[in-house]
């Protein structure tokens, strides 16, 4: 088991090195640059250069980056004056990240109960009537899906707030967009999981032993149906909370997600860098934790080390 | 069955759980101020608080800052020399000034007040704020602007070092001498852009970089003060008690909130949350139908840049093919298709509200070079013309690439040119789209065919969009040159008799639009809702383009 931890942790930080000097090039390569404006004279964008050290050659800028980057200091923006990238990501990162827990956990109680309820019911109602959800949620993009809600429960009937986030009930909206497609998802996983360990020799012994049909659910059908669910919650989560940007800008959540947008627009080098950096750390610890939980909830990698 | 039965109680058992949970760590509930009543409805007696939306508010520092959100904020609680309303120049922390006989010299008179820490209000802040603008350590994108004062560009690009050169001096606490390079006469109207206000040296260098990082870290000393800034969601402001022309001021708080989806932002003003807002280009046509909408000129004045270095195209040389672009494009056609006719035809380069003499400059010099319809016979003509001279025989040899920006908008705008174009002219109209900073870098690199460009103005006066066609101008990216044109703006810039000036205006752009240097397009205009007791809300095309300060409610 401490071996398998330890070549995940090699492989993420690995990772993360990678990703750093692809982007670090990649955003250097892209046409333009930070400083050109509207009225930006050459003196100013020269001086400005100067300031900011671009006028270094590459291996030197790169060098200085990522001995910056092992003190922790993601630099300065280019386009918000004199604020610090890890002050932009401690400001705003929060508020993406209490955005997405919720869509999350909604989508985990929601999916997994929709889920077993229809493997339960297979070939019923419920059934029929999670998989139309499952199928909805899956086609409907976010956005659409947010500037619906927004329309009918906002401006026409009037029981939500229209956006931002001052209170329980302005997430209502938001997570619910956000959170539909994985719902549907986990649902559809569940549900074929479940339908498979139904049907398994154990949960014929379990029943014939006397135990209750709560019994025989809780702890042997959903115990073992559940892991398919938690090997995607890796990517899962990372997908729910790097898809939080349209819906923050639809329901102006002070999220990452415009400054992701709008650093990439003006090509603000430290703030994407940084921004990218983070987010990428985070899904490689995602996706580490995850591999971590899975050794241990399923015991045959715990045995095999693999 | 029992078991769906169970199944479905305990969950929904656990649903009830974690749902009473999440309630609970809700994110924290906002005390707001009283919202308003909104979509003309009744108001309530008395209302005194103002709440609308900008898109995001990068930075309110008055030398950094290079949004016109982040002017709209600063103008409340900060003031200048003047104070500008509605292209009135008003006294703001100077209570009169001079000019001297040779127009170089302004003299400021400061009044009596203070700073929100309760210092006085100083020249020397003035003084410390202007040099702060130009000091290459700080990279200010806006130092431009102060390059009429003597010195400002030499200090700025680091020829000189001493910064007491600079034609900025505190003569004493309240009076403040400004040097200019050559007589300008809207030199007073440009002291309204925040770069200008003043900034007190002790305060900027206790915090350092982190000076006008948050609410507490900036001193106020205009109509408002800076209470709150919740970075990225909203600003308040609160009356200034100690303004001194605080029996003006109606209004006692106003809220700012940071949305940038335009769509939410008119969702909340449908829903009352905001007194006013702009109308999304998409929806224009609905809301004026209903009568509702007001429209104003933004300032953005928009064209086709013409390559004349591009020698691979010799028909962007010839200036009768130039001339047959003009008139082959249908600019009433082209608004109304491509912009539902809110934005406003051009055929000429300088915005219709630009100060003139004593009134409009359009109106007291009109140009009638190119109609605002096609004329197809005149395109013709002169494409015959330029086909001759240039020996070509088929016009679908004549390839033009217009360059423009990645986004729907302009997408529609040139792709209406464009079936213009080819059908009036029968030559090979081609669109390129790139992003919005590769176009900016092909623009100064004088990479592109044809280009769409445009420009707001920064202070009130012709200048700000003639200069952009001389020769030396480092906006001239396709390289237009024309020695008349040049001697003609050299001279105006030290005219001081304004007719001669405005004259020399007129001949300069009427030279510019015979030589066909370019294409104009549109001016632009924004359509906005606003509740009917609001009154006394000033949108306006130079600098910040939401004025509050005045406003209130009926």
């Amino acid at each position: 088991m401490v071996n398998y931890i330890f070549r995940r942790l090699i492989i993420s930080l690995l990772t993360v090195w990678v990703l750093v000097t692809a982007v670090f090039i990649l955003v250097r390569v892209l046409p333009g640059d930070p400083f050109t404006g509207e009225k930006t004279t050459p003196e100013i964008k020269a001086n400005m250069m100067k300031y900011y050290g671009f006028d270094k050659p590459l291996h030197v800028q790169y060098g200085r980056y990522i001995v910056n980057l092992m003190k922790g200091d993601l630099g300065t923006s280019l386009k918000y004056h004199n604020k610090k990238v890890t002050d932009i990501i401690a400001q705003t990162f929060p508020y993406s990240a209490d955005l997405g827990i919720r869509a999350l956990l909604f989508a985990l109680i929601a999916g997994l109960c929709l889920g077993i309820n229809a493997a339960l019911n297979m070939g019923k109602f419920w059934d029929y009537f999670c998989i139309i959800l499952a199928i909805i949620g899956v086609s409907v993009p976010d956005f659409i899906l947010g500037s619906l809600l927004q329309y009918v429960f906002a401006l026409q009937l009037k029981w939500l707030p229209v956006a931002r986030w001052m209170g329980f009930k302005y997430t209502i909206l938001p997570v619910f967009a956000l959170s539909l497609y994985t719902v549907a998802l986990i649902t559809r996983l569940m549900r074929v999981s479940m339908l498979e360990v139904i049907n398994q020799d154990y949960v014929t012994t379990a029943e014939a032993k006397g135990l209750s049909s709560f019994e025989v659910v809780w702890r042997h059908q959903i115990r073992n149906a559940i892991l398919p669910v938690v090997t995607v919650m890796g990517p899962i989560t990372a997908a729910v909370l790097t898809g939080t940007f349209v819906i923050e800008m639809i329901f102006a959540v002070p999220g990452m997600g415009k400054f992701y947008v709008q650093g990439i627009h003006d090509l603000d080098y430290s703030l994407i860098l940084g921004m990218t950096v983070f987010y990428g750390v985070f899904l490689v610890a995602a996706n580490f934790i995850v591999d971590i939980v899975y050794g241990f909830v399923d015991p045959r990698i715990r045995i095999t080390g693999k | 069955m029992k078991k769906r039965h169970l199944t479905l109680t305990a969950m929904l058992l656990v649903v009830l759980m974690i749902s009473s949970i999440l309630t609970g760590c809700g994110p924290k509930e906002q005390q707001t101020v009283a919202t308003t009543e909104g979509s003309g409805e009744k108001v309530a007696e008395g209302q005194t608080t103002l709440t609308f939306t900008v898109a995001s508010v990068p930075s309110i520092d008055p030398q950094l800052s290079n949004s016109i959100p982040s002017a709209n904020v600063i103008k409340g609680f900060s003031e200048g020399l003047i104070r500008g309303f509605e292209g009135q120049i008003k006294p703001g922390m100077a209570e009169k000034w001079d000019v001297s006989e040779d127009g170089l010299t302004y003299t400021f008179h400061l009044r009596d007040t203070n700073w929100s820490d309760g210092s006085p209000v100083t020249a020397q802040d003035f003084e410390y704020g202007i040099k702060r603008l130009l000091d290459p350590a700080n990279a200010t994108s806006y130092s431009f602007a102060a390059y009429i004062i003597q010195n400002a560009a030499e200090y700025n690009s680091g020829k000189i070092t001493d910064a007491s050169q600079v034609g900025v001096k505190a003569i004493d606490d309240k009076t403040l001498e400004i040097k200019l390079v050559s007589p300008t006469s809207y030199f007073v109207s440009t002291l309204d852009l925040s770069c200008f206000y003043p900034a007190k040296k002790e305060f900027v260098e206790k915090y350092g970089t982190d000076f006008a990082t948050s609410a507490d870290k900036i001193l106020s000393n205009g109509p408002f003060i800076l209470k709150d800034w919740k970075h990225e969601q909203e600003i308040v402001l609160e009356k200034n008690p100690n303004y001194w022309d605080k029996d003006s001021i109606k209004l006692e708080t106003v809220k700012i909130l940071q949305v940038s989806d335009p769509n939410t932002a008119l969702g909340m003003y449908e829903n009352g949350e905001i007194d006013f807002c702009d109308v999304p280009t998409a929806l224009v046509e609905k809301y004026q139908a209903d009568g509702k909408t007001k429209v104003y000129m933004s300032g953005a004045d928009d064209w086709m840049r013409i390559n004349f270095k591009r020698t691979e195209k010799p028909w962007l040389q010839n200036v009768n093919f130039r001339k047959a672009l003009n008139y082959a494009i249908d600019r009433e056609n082209y608004v109304k298709t491509a912009t539902k006719g809110l934005f406003f035809p051009a055929t000429r380069l300088v915005l219709p509200l630009m100060a003139g003499v004593n009134g409009y400059y359009c109106e007291e010099y009109p140009i009638n070079v190119y109609p605002t319809k096609a004329d197809t016979a005149k395109a013709k003509e002169y494409l015959d013309k330029a086909m001759k001279e240039l020996n070509i025989t088929d016009p679908k040899k004549i390839v033009v690439e217009y360059t423009i920006s990645d986004d729907d908008a302009t997408k529609l705008m040139a792709e209406v040119l464009q079936d213009q174009v080819n059908t009036n002219l029968g030559i090979s109209f081609e669109i390129k789209m790139v992003t919005y900073k590769q176009k900016l870098a092909n623009d100064t690199k004088g990479d592109f065919d044809l280009i769409y460009n445009g420009w707001g103005p920064d202070y009130n006066d012709p200048m700000t969009y003639l200069e952009l066609w001389e020769t030396t101008n480092s906006q001239n990216g396709g390289k237009y040159s024309n020695t008349e044109f040049d001697k003609l703006i050299a001279a105006a810039r030290v005219e001081k008799d304004a007719k001669k000036r405005m004259e020399m205006f007129h001949k300069a752009e009427t030279i510019l639009l015979e030589d066909a240097g370019f294409v104009p397009l549109q001016f632009r205009q924004r359509a906005w809702l606003s509740n009917d007791n609001l009154k006394n809300l000033s949108r306006f095309f130079i600098g910040a383009d939401t004025d509050y300060v005045y406003a209130y409610f009926e």
